[in-house]
């Protein structure tokens, strides 16, 4: 009853990020508590070729589930194969805190009537509990719950555990579907990439606004640089900018545009009306970029520079090049 | 009495008969609307209005062109009327003559001007029809008028006037006997020219002059009720019944009872409308004054008072018959005032200005009838433009319609040693005058400079004062103006029990929309304040010599204008005490003024709720200001309102690096000594 | 057709929380009070249904004590038919406890489609919708950002991280709603006079066995005040750094 089960989350056949940290989470568990991991790996053919990179991350078992029912997300089958698998003695279960993890842990938890924890932070195991935080109330707060469940399901915030190379066997040993996997009721009937890899501001982590200190349209294309520098970045205006044409009106970001509240806030030369703050303000990280050091988005700002954007932009978009380059 | 007297007779039954036959119809028209709206108080004040504003046409003069051109019309006309009163009564009676009633040298003075009011007539009517032909004057063009009815209704008037000095000259030629040269001097240097004719000719001409005018006249009469020149008959009335409440209240929206049983809110057909709303309608001659001074029609957008109350009479015209005749008879058009002659678009473009109420020579409100609609819109449609939905919902939530921690409304305090009405209560104390900041001056970092510079002008001047700080609310003008009464009385509710635990009798604000309502709407739920704007206030304590100031300062600048805010000019006559105040503070600087200051001064486009709304079609209206502003050369703006700040500051900064907006209580707290 | 939305009333979440004395709740001293977003949307989505039929009934639920009969009201006033609510005047944060006295409500009602939020804005939990359908043996599709019903099949669309996926099941089913499908429409005064004579029933909740405890609240670290890192692209270096070693967002 030690050992742990990690769900690797994998899309359009290839192994997603939020699939090393589960397994990563396991493994902290399993050296502490003295189990396995067990990391399941479920999509279409070619699938098992991931095996070798879960074993490098901790993976003591690879479960490969290789099958064209599972080529899309197949929450139902899944579920089955996953209750079967997890009620012959499993510790505890961790899958990602993403749309598709949330999707099937609570619906592995529902099947075998255990409560579960959503988008956990912190997790820490006892005996016969697991104490978790993790974050409510718009993320104002944070919940600290117990858990008894067993196994333990556990679904885990991105980045709170941070993938690390610990390689193990991965012993690949084949996992079969419960029943004929095509004979579900919820049926994914396509799966695609956003088109034209543009973030929508409601979705993005990192948002780069433009206001009018930018001078003229055509200098929105800093904005997008800097954007693209970030690679999971979308870009937004005020609404000088967007009244004056410089950029749509759906770009808009303010009381009467888009209410937004991403990672990284980035305003370079936004002055910081009302109408703007009101749209941005819950942001988790401001950073403000203004000639004028007077300006009220200062006081809104985490971290600001006093300067003129046509300098600052481009110099920041060569540093976060470079960061990014390293990570 | 001859045949052709009886044959007048008749006529004149006829026509009078038909014409009151009108008069009662439209009178009934006007009875479908809302009758709970009286206008039979303040004989005196509507008197006052009637003698200036109608009589002698104080508003048309604001036009400097048009308005000599129509007072000699209306004149004329008044003059005229008497005689024309005469001219029927002679004819159906031989011999009848006004001279009977008065003195003579009474009746002769009468003649006189009878003669030179006709001339000042046809020469008006005459520069009118080449001023419409050949000028293509801009406010009198637009799809809602009726381009021929004016070209039409001035060529009868000149035609009435023509054939009144034919009747008169040939009567001189025809009855030498009866000429009154001193008395009528352009009757008879006219029967001068044409003396020539023989006399039983002229008779003739007289004869057929006669008939022509007196056909004329009372063809014209008839002709009204069905032009747009029912106006002629509908404007004075209509400055009687105007809007007669004193400054301060005559932009006041009317209370609704929401817990009446009804089921309409606000208006969506004319019968939702006030009868005087309607009778707006009629009243209304086009002449589009309302239209070229609305900052929303200048600036290129769909809304246009004139239209508004064109629509409204002509929806009623539609309406009215339908509704009256009980038995179905009416033929039934499956349309609405709202959707069917009026958008929704033009509804929300109105930033509640008052500019076209200010400039109507006949006193018609066309915001009420655009507030009335928006009602129907939020209470009864739950139709508006989606980016409001935050503001009301805000509103609701946290007292204030931008999302802010309801908490941080005090913040701006910290540290300045200003008590709230809550500490003060504890300690058993109280304040003279509670400082009502408002929502802009609580959380806008640009406007929390102006709450801070008044804020110190108080305590440099020795000001016993409090706020409320998180008990504050926001004093619901957003939501009211944009048709949101239900949440308004909720705001308005909440905080004149506020008020009232505290006590509260004299408030200070540096916000013209709070001060509106808290001073001129909270009434409407028992709250009795005396409320005074900072500008207001400040010109005061300064007046008294209680605020210490240096003048030892070097002015960085030597040129301001002010720009007047709608909510304290227009709303609340305030036009002076923020000019006086700039004067005080800065002896040396010269106030230059816009072309459009005063009761003209243009909106800068935040009110009525425009402030949370986009604004993507036109020229934005602060931008049309910010060039006007920048245009006289100032180096500084100064504003009494923060949201003419924020609109001012938006469009100024992004078109000059030097000029700067500035509160008026900034200007005085720079230099406190 | 017959929907059943569930709804959770919520504090304003735009306030600054207090945890109260007990620490595992929050001080709701002059806190407001309104349906969790996701719910608004949900009970949006049902309503238009019924009026773009032109038949139908929804039917908004929710547990709790009975000031959640404001927040009913309010789903009343913006269109829903009718009411239950389940009255338990405790908090609950176990969603389970939670769905199973939800099921037994929703079991016999009959209804095509039922729809919750994708989680509640202030437990964030996101397992009521999940739970309800596996006790009711319902099929269920999480998040979904579009919705069509037609000839009695859901199809619908989930937004995922930089993708998404089109999705079908059978009716009657469970569907739980996430944002871009519908914003909550604000109620007319209308609406709010027709909620008052709407039917609005109170039934006691059968809540389920709690195994999921709230052992304590905390409030997350104080915000840093914000400071000026330097002038210029000069401070570009340390900026970047600040975001990576101490925000931590690069």
């Amino acid at each position: 009853m030690t050992n742990i089960l990690a769900f690797s989350e994998t899309r359009l056949g290839e192994l997603r990020r939020a699939g090393l940290e589960t397994v990563t989470a396991a493994r902290r568990v399993a050296d502490a508590t003295g189990g396995q991991v067990h990391a399941v790996l479920a999509g279409g053919p070619g699938i098992a070729q991931h095996a070798a990179k879960l074993a490098a991350h901790g993976a003591d078992v690879v479960l490969v589930l290789e099958h064209d029912a599972f080529a899309n997300y197949n929450p139902e089958a899944l579920t089955a194969v996953l209750a079967a698998r997890l009620g012959s003695g499993y510790r505890a279960a961790f899958f990602a805190a993403s749309a598709l993890g949330h999707d099937l842990v609570a619906r592995v938890a529902a099947r075998m009537k255990l409560a579960y924890a959503s988008d956990v932070t912190e997790f820490a195991f006892s005996a016969d509990s697991v104490a978790v935080a993790h974050p409510g109330y718009t993320n104002k707060i944070v919940q600290r719950f117990v858990l008894k469940a067993n196994p333990a399901l556990i679904s885990l915030r991105a980045g709170a555990v941070l993938p690390a190379e610990n390689a193990k066997a991965g012993a690949v040993e084949a996992l079969a579907p419960v029943g004929d996997p095509t004979a579900t009721r919820v049926k994914v009937t396509l799966t695609e990439k956003a088109a034209g890899g543009k973030i929508d501001l409601g979705e993005a982590p990192v948002i780069i606004a433009g206001g009018r200190g930018l001078k003229e349209a055509a200098n929105f294309k800093l904005v997008e640089d800097l954007a693209a520098a970030f690679g999971n970045a979308a870009v937004g205006a005020t609404r000088a900018v967007t009244d004056d044409g410089w950029r749509p009106h759906s770009d808009q970001i303010g009381q009467t545009g888009r209410l937004v509240s991403p990672d990284l806030y980035v305003a370079c030369g936004i002055s910081g009306a009302i109408q703007h703050l009101a749209g941005m303000r819950t942001s988790k990280t401001i950073v403000a970029i203004n000639k004028d050091k007077e300006a009220p988005i200062f006081k809104a700002a985490d971290y600001g520079i006093v300067g003129d954007v046509m300098d600052v932009l481009p110099a920041l978009t060569e540093a976060v090049k470079q960061a990014r380059a390293g990570a | 009495m001859t045949a052709s007297n009886g044959l007048f007779a008749l006529i004149v039954a006829v026509a009078a008969g038909f014409f009151a036959y009108n008069v009662q119809r439209l009178v009934g028209f006007l009875r479908i609307g809302r009758l709970d709206d009286s206008r039979w108080d303040h004989v005196p004040r509507r008197l006052f209005n009637l003698i200036t504003i109608g009589i002698f046409q104080r508003k048309i003069f604001r036009d400097a062109i048009a308005g000599p051109m129509h007072a000699a019309i209306f004149w004329g006309f008044c003059v005229l009327t008497v005689g024309t009163g005469e001219f029927i009564a002679r004819g159906i009676m031989p011999g009848f003559t006004l001279a009977h009633f008065m003195p003579m040298w009474v009746y002769r003075f009468y003649q006189n001007n009878q003669d030179l009011w006709g001339a000042l007539v046809i020469a008006a009517v005459a520069f009118a029809l080449f001023r419409r032909l050949t000028h293509r004057v801009k406010r009198l063009q637009g799809a809602e008028t009726h381009a021929n009815d004016p070209l039409l209704i001035l060529s009868w008037i000149g035609a009435l006037m023509v054939t009144m000095f034919l009747a008169e000259a040939f009567e001189m030629v025809a009855f030498p006997e009866h000429a009154t040269p001193f008395y009528r001097p352009l009757s008879f240097a006219f029967a001068n020219l044409v003396s020539f004719v023989p006399h039983d000719a002229a008779a003739v001409i007289r004869s057929a002059s006669w008939w022509s005018h007196g056909l004329l006249v009372l063809g014209f009469l008839n002709y009204l009720p069905y032009s747009k020149h029912l106006h002629v008959v509908a404007s004075l009335p209509n400055v009687y019944l105007s809007n007669t409440s004193g400054p301060g209240q005559a932009g006041v929206m009317k209370y609704m009872d929401l817990e009446a049983d009804v089921e309409q809110f606000g208006a969506k057909d004319v019968e939702h409308l006030s009868w005087k709303s309607l009778m707006d309608g009629f009243a209304c001659t086009e002449c589009g004054r309302c239209t070229a001074v609305c900052p929303a029609n200048i600036t290129g957008k769909m809304l246009s008072p004139r239209k508004i109350i064109v629509n409204v009479r002509e929806r009623l015209e539609q309406r009215a018959p339908e509704l009256l005749m009980a038995d179905g008879r009416g033929q039934r058009v499956e349309t609405t005032l709202l959707d069917g002659f009026i958008t929704e678009q033009e509804l929300w473009a109105c930033t509640t200005c008052r500019a076209c109420v200010q400039e109507c020579p006949v006193s018609i409100d066309h915001v009420s009838v655009i507030l009335e609609m928006r009602r129907n819109l939020v209470l009864g449609e739950s139709r508006f433009p989606e980016e409001v939905t935050p503001a009301f919902e805000s509103m609701e939530q946290r007292g204030s319609p931008w999302a802010f921690d309801p908490g941080d409304r005090g913040k701006w305090s910290d540290g300045m040693n200003i008590p709230t009405m809550a500490e003060l209560a504890a300690r058993g104390e109280t304040a003279d005058i509670l400082y009502f900041v408002g929502c802009m001056g609580s959380f806008d970092d640009r406007a929390k400079k102006t709450t801070v510079a008044f804020a110190k002008i108080m305590q440099a001047a020795g000001v016993n004062f409090a706020i409320l700080g998180r008990e504050e609310k926001c004093n619901g003008d957003p939501a009211r103006r944009m048709g949101n009464e239900y949440l308004y009385q909720m705001l308005a509710k909440e905080n004149v029990e506020t008020l009232a635990r505290y006590n509260v009798r004299t408030i200070v604000t540096a916000c013209p929309h709070c001060m509106h309502q808290l001073g001129n709407e909270y009434p409407q739920f028992g709250g009795n304040y005396d409320v005074i704007h900072h500008s207001t206030f400040i010109e005061h304590l300064m007046a008294q010599g209680r605020v210490p100031l240096r003048h030892d300062l070097h002015e960085a600048v030597s040129t301001f204008t002010y720009h007047d805010s709608c909510y304290l000019g227009r709303y609340n006559q305030i036009y002076d005490a923020p000019r006086q105040t700039l004067k005080r503070a800065l002896p040396v600087v010269n106030l230059v003024e816009m072309p459009r200051s005063g009761d003209r001064g243009l909106c800068c486009g935040a009110g009525g709720g425009r402030m949370w709304m986009e604004e993507s079609e036109g020229k934005r209206i602060n931008a049309e200001r910010a060039d006007e502003a920048l245009a006289t050369g100032a180096q500084a703006v100064a504003v009494a309102c923060p949201f003419c700040m924020t609109m001012l500051h938006d469009s100024i900064s992004s078109r000059s690096e030097s000029v700067k907006v500035y509160d008026i209580a900034e200007v005085v707290a720079e230099r406190l000594g | 057709m017959k929907l059943a939305v569930c709804i959770k009333r919520v504090p304003d979440m735009e306030g600054r929380f207090k945890i109260a004395a007990s620490g595992t709740g929050i001080d709701e001293a002059g806190l407001k009070y309104d349906m969790s977003d996701f719910d608004g949307y949900a009970a949006e989505v049902a309503i238009q249904i019924t009026e773009k039929a032109g038949a139908g009934e929804v039917t908004v639920i929710s547990l709790g004590p009975d000031v959640v009969q404001e927040t009913l009201r309010k789903a009343l006033s913006m269109g829903a038919h009718r009411a239950v609510q389940l009255k338990h005047d405790a908090p609950v944060s176990d969603g389970f406890a939670v769905a199973t006295a939800l099921a037994a409500e929703l079991k016999d009602g009959g209804y095509d489609l039922i729809l919750c939020g994708r989680m509640a804005v202030d437990t964030q939990n996101r397992s009521t919708g999940v739970f309800i359908a596996e006790l009711l043996g319902l099929p269920i599709i999480t998040a979904i950002s579009q919705l069509s019903v037609d000839g009695g099949v859901v199809k619908a669309r989930r937004e995922l991280e930089g993708a998404y996926e089109l999705i079908e099941c059978p009716l009657p089913a469970v569907v739980t709603i996430d944002e871009g499908i519908a914003r909550a429409r604000y109620p007319s005064l209308k609406g709010i006079m027709a909620a008052k004579k709407k039917p609005l029933d109170v039934k006691p909740a059968q809540l389920g066995a709690i195994t999921y405890q709230l052992e304590k609240m905390e409030l997350p670290a104080e915000r840093a005040a914000g400071r000026i890192v330097g002038e210029g692209k000069d401070a570009v270096p340390e900026l970047v750094r600040l975001l990576k070693e101490e925000a931590k967002v690069l």
